[in-house]
């Protein structure tokens, strides 16, 4: 039986060093909640495994002008309780205590979670809603950044190389006259897998009284989560009041139509994706609570 | 590969596979059998140790992933032999009946103390929501923990004016409302 080598960098230069072995058989080890189970799978055993819980430098989050930067192995414990997350990019800190168990908090990280690529992943849908970019290394030295949308191709899968490791998310932070929200729906409240998920950004402009900058990402509705323009476009220059609130519903459902037509759960998500919608938009906080006729 | 962990305080070198399990090495290595093995997979929380501090499921983390952190695992709640208030509390309470998640209970809710001493009955369960039980219901747990916090009632309790404003509380349709005593509020708070 062939064995797995490990190596844990300390520093960049060292993870540099490590990136330049890899292979495509080659895993990068982050909190490991997902990747631990995978590779004990028949077949799933990787020639080398990065274990980059011991790199210094890599867990932070800082406001840089207007750009929020995230170190990768930002644990979702981290994110949680951060108030610079708190303040510019809600949906994210939602979203990051809406993950797992307390004790999966304590160790999974953001860049595992997108590198993952699971279509229900809650952090990945809050920073396709935030228009994050992503940082990476790779086992030259280079760095390069590209939008996250173009990270996430499918279900497990992105546009990461064997040889490349993401150090840091990136995007613009929200302020005043922004606001966010994450809403999720399981099979139960809490240590839940989401069926659905929404991540949502808007400005409301006070004095025009109108919704602008309108950023929805839907997550477990696809192979990854996606902005939805045709219901984004449903909510651009719209009062903040319960009428948009019903036409959001309505879009959400049409959105989840046009995702996964003809999928088993279809039935089921069309629906949820009504009560998703609400919960998002209460979240928001821009209008009185706001509930949906069930017909 | 040789590997060199801190658990309950004392160094111990052990030959383990490079992706042997931090639960593996505690259990079959070091023979901590106290850490249980449930679901495998980070559902059920009977895995449950704490690393530098913080609690995590043993049996998705890799033992590379603790080189050079202190674990802690229920034995070493217990280390001179007699029981963590934690544990003594769990007694009292009746929190224990099979006992399989008891040691990850025990050290779910330890690590919310060592960071929260006065947790509320929210953040207990908040803390807790990762532990299964199948056989307590969860509310001996949650008493037991409050219990080892030293509050014997939950932090939330009912404003005082409460039997006023139920006495004068009244809705059309529903029987008219009680006039004796509200009653004891519940050990259990408000929800």
């Amino acid at each position: 039986m062939s064995t797995t080598d490990v190596v844990a960098p300390g520093t960049m230069d060292e993870l540099v060093a490590a990136l330049a072995q890899a292979t495509p058989r080659t895993r990068l080890l982050a909190g490991g909640t997902d990747l631990v189970n995978d590779i004990r799978r028949p077949g799933r055993q990787p020639d080398l495994l990065i274990d980059l819980s011991h790199l210094t430098g890599s867990s932070y989050v800082r406001l840089d002008g207007g750009t929020l930067r995230v170190g990768a192995a930002t644990t979702f414990a981290e994110l949680e309780s951060d108030p610079l997350v708190h303040e510019h990019a809600f949906c994210l800190q939602r979203a990051a205590s809406h993950v797992g168990s307390a004790q999966i908090r304590n160790v999974a990280t953001i860049g595992g979670n997108v590198a993952n690529a699971s279509p229900c992943a809650d952090g990945a849908t809050a920073l396709v809603a935030l228009d994050a970019d992503v940082t990476t290394l790779d086992g030259a030295g280079r760095r390069a950044t590209r939008p996250l949308r173009d990270i996430l191709l499918g279900a497990g899968r992105t546009a990461l190389a064997h040889d490349e490791a993401i150090v840091e998310f990136s995007f613009g932070a929200l302020v005043t006259g922004h606001h966010s929200a994450f809403a999720k729906i399981g099979w139960r409240t809490s240590v839940s897998v989401a069926r659905l998920s929404m991540a949502i950004v808007v400005r409301l402009d006070v004095a025009a009284e109108a919704l602008s900058d309108v950023r929805i990402a839907l997550g477990a509705v696809g192979e990854t989560a996606f902005r939805d323009e045709v219901l984004e476009s449903l909510l651009e220059g719209r009062r903040a009041d319960e009428e948009t609130a019903r036409v959001m519903a309505d879009g959400c459902a049409d959105a989840v139509r046009r995702s996964i037509p003809g999928r088993y759960s279809l039935p089921y998500k069309e629906r949820a994706a009504v009560g998703l919608a609400y919960d998002a938009w209460n979240a928001l906080r821009i209008c009185p609570p706001c509930e949906p006729a069930w017909g | 590969m040789e590997l060199t962990l801190t658990v309950n305080g004392t160094v111990w070198e052990v030959s383990a596979r490079p992706t042997a399990r931090l639960i593996d090495v505690l259990r079959d290595q070091i023979g901590l059998t106290g850490v249980k093995e449930g679901c495998g997979e980070g559902e059920c929380g009977a895995c449950t140790v704490i690393v530098d501090g913080k609690a995590v499921n043993s049996c998705v983390m890799l033992a590379v992933q603790a080189l050079g952190k202190e674990v802690l695992t229920v034995e070493g709640l217990a280390a001179s032999g007699e029981l963590d208030t934690l544990q003594q509390k769990f007694v009292e309470h009746g929190a224990v009946q099979c006992g399989f998640c008891t040691p990850g209970m025990l050290m779910s809710a330890k690590a919310l103390l060592m960071a929260n001493p006065l947790p509320s009955d929210q953040d207990i369960r908040t803390a807790l929501a990762g532990n299964l039980c199948r056989c307590t219901g969860y509310k001996t747990i949650v008493a037991a923990v409050r219990a080892a916090s030293g509050q014997e009632t939950a932090a939330m309790e009912l404003p005082s004016d409460t039997e006023e404003l139920l006495a004068n509380l009244s809705v059309p349709g529903l029987a008219p409302p009680r006039t004796g005593p509200a009653g004891t509020p519940s050990a259990e708070g408000g929800e």
